[in-house]
């Protein structure tokens, strides 16, 4: 038997997503690395979660990769499909435990904007997709989890446009200004993962991935880190050669999310 | 003085002098009226998609992107309405994914967004360019979930709701409608966002089913569109099939637009190509591919995108003969009722030869 290929960096991400989930959890899923996250944490240590859709699809039973978030493989013979109110309501009632959402750009209390590039609204330098439901999650999720790829020019000290707020200006100025929920508990990137300092709200590192040195972190940020307690950064455990099996043979067979051409 | 009360600094930062352009989705009155004065009777309202557009789309309307983006949207309508010239339009829709076509020919110039784009297919690069170049103007900006309850508000017959959405964030700064507030029910601090009820002038829903007077049965996600429906001031119902009255009373499962609400019902089968039509197509996924990574690119490959597929298209079934004819409905079929679980999953693959600007594949399905 040859040995297993060691996870690219994408399965790495999707696989340290899988472990936010808790098992019996319901979570709140868009497509790609997080739904992949989602699939994969079911048929390993979480089997009785729910998965929830934008679509408004809940609980679909298993199927193939949803080529959209309003994809039939979404609503797959779910028992009820919600309306948009009411699936995003979920959440603010409190029938969501975990959210995942994505970033173009993101600050150090983890605010993130996926509405434009530039300093001017009316005339940007690129105009992306603005919020759809990531200001929703974000104002009304117990927990969030935000994935993105970590470079400077994403992970900024001022994000151009707010589209949702994580932490705000830090301390209880979330809380302050009405929202609902933790905000972001877990920033995950190709470099590492971070978590938020109780007190300031600062985004810290809480682990690195194999081979990425604090310093490099720091380098692909434009903000300034703050370190985990512990002197040593904690490495971030690599899925094991079972999980990954799972992963590529059951989660994400045709690669679609998580192959990355020439790996 | 106006009657409307809009948010002053979301009216400079989307620098909008006239907030009379802004009036009509918030006039509750105006839309109540409208629905007051239609023809209350249970009656035949078929007509053609030409005489259904050509009849309740008017220059300058608001109208509504319905469906999800691409799921059970009428586009087909929407290529009507660019091949009949309509002007001035305002979009409004959570996702507000098809107006970008729009814009190009001066179909739509105004946007109220929630989200522009089709996910992973690649931003939306031709919405970035008619935005700076000037061709559309921004009047509001909104997610998801709170344009939605603007929506469900007026469903409810509401003026309309207090969220918690939007706290904190710039869009309340770029959205006019939106004021935060303090919770009029608590006495300790607790901002909530006030969203008023929201009434477009038209909106277009492609429905599975239909009967003559405007029943309709929604099979899949409704996303917003049994809200629209009772808020929209005109309404207009497609439908893959028209049914007997006597179907829907039997088995009323998934109806969701009551007749009253429609002036026109069209027969249309393939409404919601090339987008996916539970139960009965799935995406052409090779198409939106080809749109968002070629088409949008720029002013040139947008204009012939548009003249191959929209103008030089006399109606649906000549869009269909282009994406491959009975072998396109065949397989499209397949792959929506496998998706659905209502074909056999077992050995069918999904998987596809995905467009890319180097190597167009030339096939569709």
């Amino acid at each position: 038997m040859t040995a297993m290929k060691p996870a690219n960096p994408l399965e790495m991400v999707a696989f340290v997503l899988s472990q936010q989930i808790k098992d019996h959890q319901i979570i709140y899923v868009g497509t790609g690395l997080p739904m992949v996250a989602a699939i994969l944490a079911r048929k390993t240590h979480a089997p009785n979660i729910t998965l929830v859709y934008e679509s408004g699809g809940q609980n679909p039973i298993e199927g193939d990769m949803p080529w959209s978030v309003g994809d039939p493989f979404t609503w797959r013979k779910s028992p009820i499909i919600q309306e948009m109110s009411y699936s995003f309501a979920q959440a603010g009632n409190g029938y969501v435990d975990i959210g995942f959402l994505g970033f173009a750009q993101i600050d150090m209390y983890g605010n993130i904007n996926t509405h434009m590039i530039g300093d001017s609204f009316l005339k940007p330098k690129s105009r992306l997709t603005g919020s759809g439901g990531n200001n929703d999650l974000s104002s009304l999720t117990e927990n969030m989890v935000l994935v993105g790829i970590q470079n400077p020019d994403k992970f900024v000290k001022k994000v151009d446009f707010i589209t949702s707020v994580g932490h705000l200006t830090g301390e209880d100025s979330r809380k302050k200004a009405g929202l609902l929920g933790n905000g972001p508990i877990a920033v995950v990137t190709n470099a590492g993962v971070y978590d938020f300092h109780p007190q300031s709200k600062r985004m810290r590192v809480k682990s690195l991935h194999l081979g990425v040195s604090f310093d490099l972190a720091q380098m692909a940020t434009g903000f300034e880190l703050l370190r985990p307690d512990d002197e040593d950064v904690p490495v971030t455990p690599s899925p094991t050669p079972e999980v990954l099996e799972v992963l590529r043979k059951k989660v994400d067979p045709h690669g679609v999310f998580t192959s990355i051409p020439g790996m | 003085m106006g009657k409307f009360s809009y948010n002053q600094e979301a009216l400079k930062n989307l620098n909008i002098q006239d907030t009379k352009i802004l009036d009509r989705l918030v006039d509750s009155e105006s839309a109540r009226q409208a629905h007051l004065k239609k023809d209350h009777s249970q009656r035949d309202k078929r007509v053609s998609l030409k005489e259904a557009i050509a009849e309740y789309v008017k220059d300058g309307d608001i109208c509504t992107d319905a469906g999800f983006a691409y799921v059970r949207t009428s586009h087909q309508s929407y290529f009507e309405i660019m091949r009949q010239g309509k002007k001035d339009l305002q979009f409004i829709g959570s996702p507000n994914t098809n107006h970008t076509y729009m814009i190009n020919n001066g179909h739509c110039k105004y946007s109220h967004n929630s989200y522009v784009g089709a996910e992973m297919r690649g931003t939306d690069r031709n919405y970035s360019r008619q935005l700076k170049e000037g061709r559309v103007t921004i009047l509001s900006e909104w997610s998801h979930g709170s344009m939605a309850q603007g929506f469900k508000a007026a469903q409810l017959g509401l003026p309309g709701v207090f969220s918690k959405q939007l706290l904190g964030s710039d869009i309340v700064r770029h959205n006019p409608y939106v004021k935060v507030m303090q919770n009029p029910a608590r006495d300790d601090h607790d901002p909530c966002v006030f969203i008023p009820a929201l009434f477009p002038d038209v909106t277009i829903i492609h429905a599975q089913a239909a009967d003559r007077c405007g029943n309709a049965r929604i099979y899949g996600p409704i996303v917003n569109d049994a809200a629209l429906a009772a808020a929209a001031r005109k309404v207009i119902i497609t439908a893959e099939e028209i049914v007997p009255e006597s179907e829907l009373r039997y088995n009323n499962k998934g109806v969701v637009i009551p007749f009253m609400y429609v002036d026109a019902v069209v027969e249309l089968p393939f409404g919601a190509v090339p987008g996916n039509m539970p139960g009965h197509y799935y995406w052409s996924r090779q198409w939106w591919e080809k749109f968002l990574r070629l088409g949008t690119k720029n002013e040139d490959t947008m204009r012939d995108f548009l003249n191959e597929w929209v103008y030089g298209c006399k109606d649906q079934f000549e869009f269909v003969e282009k994406l491959g004819g009975a072998k396109w409905i065949a397989s499209s079929k397949r792959l929506t009722r496998t998706a659905e679980y209502d074909n056999e999953d077992e050995g069918y693959d999904f998987s596809y030869t995905p467009f890319t600007p180097e190597k167009d594949p030339g096939i569709y399905y």
